[in-house]
């Protein structure tokens, strides 16, 4: 059983790192989902003892532990706050840029940052032909 | 006990509130200030009752122990939150004081103040991570406000790179529960031991990656720049002097308190990396012009000394990377704040600020790096490094000293007096601390006398 659970999460993480380095924005939200569902199914998996429902065990036989379940939950609860709002700024960003590539993004970013190193280095040379 | 659940219940309780609130309006950023004060009264008032050995513990709910979630104060939490909590409040009052552009930023702050007090002051691991995120989100948030193109962009870096660090954290975290099945500090410590060694150093991989990805140390830093740059001030201020705590707290807490054994054999590794931070944000720091762009490569080198220090270990190692923590986020809320004002008294605060960022006295970078030294005397090639960090740190502070104020290269409306007042502040607390060492020295080695490899 836990080598399908090491599977599964290690199949999950692969494919969610995958994505994350892909130049569509919204494939590294989907990379950043299947990272995140990997860590809830590493915690479902790190329970120390497996059998019934936790709620109200009757019969003498092994419960399952509780208290990763509860983590299995907060995290899936966190996971989905953040992935909305991850969403959100892909969003924002999409809009802001007009584009959803990365490379374009960095391009836009790349052109900005050379106008300002042009214009610190035509200040530079009208200084030294000032100080001369 | 009623400071601990005060400092924690106020900003949270107020931070859900002014969010709903509009920010812009003057009052709500007054009220979200006072709720920052409220804050960083209740750690001083714990931090009287802790210090200087004492540890205060409450389980919440009034669950019996060892079932509820422990909330945990001891000196080494108190002086970061405290240290996290007053970046943040100056940051907050000289924004306000500008005036809010967004509604939610207020409220974010103090969010952002209840979730870092949380990660300082718990004792559940799980529950770390919770606070952690709450911080992290708060943190996201926060790196988009301005809203033009560059600071969404930065935004959405600083987010993806975080998150996949909070999720390896998480993934470390259940690691930790297999193979202790507890979740309290206290407890893992106790049981690390009978770990399989292997295990226990995967988990303290996947700990020391994602505190890594949060200082922003070298193979890590891609993120950094782009966000401190593109950030505001404050909101660049906040970032560094605040939230960038959590990455050194967790490198102590976790590397120290509960993994030590996985960190004295990574201690080799640490310097290098270390070492390669100093390096590598210096000599990119010297290269830029701007104070904002040289900050972010600065903030790159410096975290790299607390690395070299905790790599060191030993109670001298642990206390000079304490020390060196706090000494450089005073630094950054200072630097990051005077960044885009002018004025005679703002010239005056970055000059101190970048006296002590190259640890000349009687700033407190000085007796930070003074402990560095004390750590790291028995091996010339760090102090040789050392030395060649400091000296590329006062070239690249005062090269931008020199653009921004001798020339007069900064351009803008003057700030108020009221905010030249707020780093005038800053700055004489920076002086006082190098002037009057004995309170922060005490209190380093206190702290760190509390981690495990601290008695070795």
């Amino acid at each position: 059983m836990n080598l399908v659970f090491a599977l599964a999460a290690a199949v999950l993480f692969g494919t969610g790192a995958v994505l994350l380095l892909d130049r569509d924005l919204v494939r590294v939200v989907f990379g950043v989902v299947l990272v995140s569902q990997a860590a809830v199914l590493t915690l479902v998996a790190s329970g120390l003892s497996r059998g019934a429902a936790p709620i109200y065990p009757l019969s003498g036989d092994s419960i399952a532990d509780p208290l990763s379940q509860a983590m299995a939950l907060t995290a899936i609860v966190i996971g989905l706050a953040v992935t909305a709002l991850l969403l959100a700024l892909v969003l924002r960003v999409v809009q802001a840029y007009r584009s959803r590539e990365l490379g374009e993004l960095a391009g836009q970013e790349a052109e900005r940052d050379a106008r300002l190193e042009r214009l610190h280095e035509r200040e530079h040379a009208e200084e030294e032909a000032a100080a001369r | 006990m009623t400071a601990l659940s005060l400092s924690l219940v106020v900003p949270w309780a107020a931070g859900l509130l002014l969010t709903l609130l509009d920010g812009r309006r003057r009052v709500i950023g007054w009220v979200a200030v006072a709720a920052l004060a409220v804050n960083l009264g209740a750690l001083v008032a714990l931090a009287a009752a802790v210090l200087p050995d004492d540890t205060v513990v409450v389980t919440t709910g009034d669950w019996p122990v060892g079932i509820g979630i422990t909330l945990r104060a001891d000196a080494l939490g108190v002086l970061f939150a405290l240290l996290s909590s007053l970046s943040l409040l100056a940051a907050t009052v000289v924004e306000v004081l500008d005036g809010v552009r967004e509604r939610t930023f207020p409220g974010l702050v103090v969010l952002l103040a209840a979730g870092l007090t949380g990660v300082f002051l718990t004792g559940d691991l799980f529950n770390f991570y919770v606070f952690f995120e709450l911080a992290m989100t708060a943190g996201y948030v926060l790196a988009t406000y301005g809203g033009g193109r560059r600071e969404l962009g930065a935004a959405l870096v600083f987010t993806t790179v975080n998150l996949l660090g909070t999720f390896i954290f998480l993934l470390s975290v259940s690691g930790v529960y297999h193979v202790t099945g507890t979740l309290e500090m206290s407890g893992i410590a106790a049981r690390m031991d009978d770990v399989d060694p292997n295990a226990a150093v995967l988990i303290a991989v996947g700990f020391f990656v994602a505190f890594s990805v949060k200082l922003g140390l070298f193979p890590f830093h891609f993120w950094l720049p782009t966000v401190y740059t593109g950030a505001r001030p404050a909101v660049a201020a906040i970032l560094s002097g605040g939230l960038a705590n959590i990455g050194a707290y967790g490198l102590l807490r976790f590397g120290g308190e509960l993994l030590p054994d996985e960190l004295d054999l990574a201690a080799g590794a640490l310097i290098v990396i270390g070492g390669a931070s100093i390096v590598y944000g210096g000599i990119l720091a010297i290269s830029r012009r701007s104070a904002s762009e040289m900050l972010a490569y600065s903030a790159i080198g410096q975290v790299g000394y607390v690395l070299v220090a905790i790599g060191v270990g030993g109670p001298v190692g642990f206390a000079a990377a304490i020390l060196y923590t706090v000494v450089n986020a005073l630094n950054k809320t200072l630097l990051f704040l005077t960044a885009q004002m002018r004025g005679a008294i703002v010239g005056a605060a970055f000059a101190i600020g970048a006296l002590s960022v190259a640890g000349v006295p009687p700033a407190a970078g000085f007796v930070g790096k003074l402990e560095l030294f004390r750590a790291t005397a028995d091996d010339p090639e760090l102090i040789a490094l050392l030395v060649l960090g400091s000296a590329l740190s006062f070239v690249y502070a005062f090269q931008t000293y020199q653009y921004d104020f001798w020339r007069g290269e900064r351009t803008g409306k003057r700030s108020t007096l009221p905010q030249q007042g707020v780093v005038a502040a800053l700055a004489l607390l920076v002086l006082a601390a190098g002037v009057w060492p004995e309170p922060l020295l005490a209190l380093s080695h206190a702290a760190a006398d509390l981690l495990a490899g601290g008695g070795r």
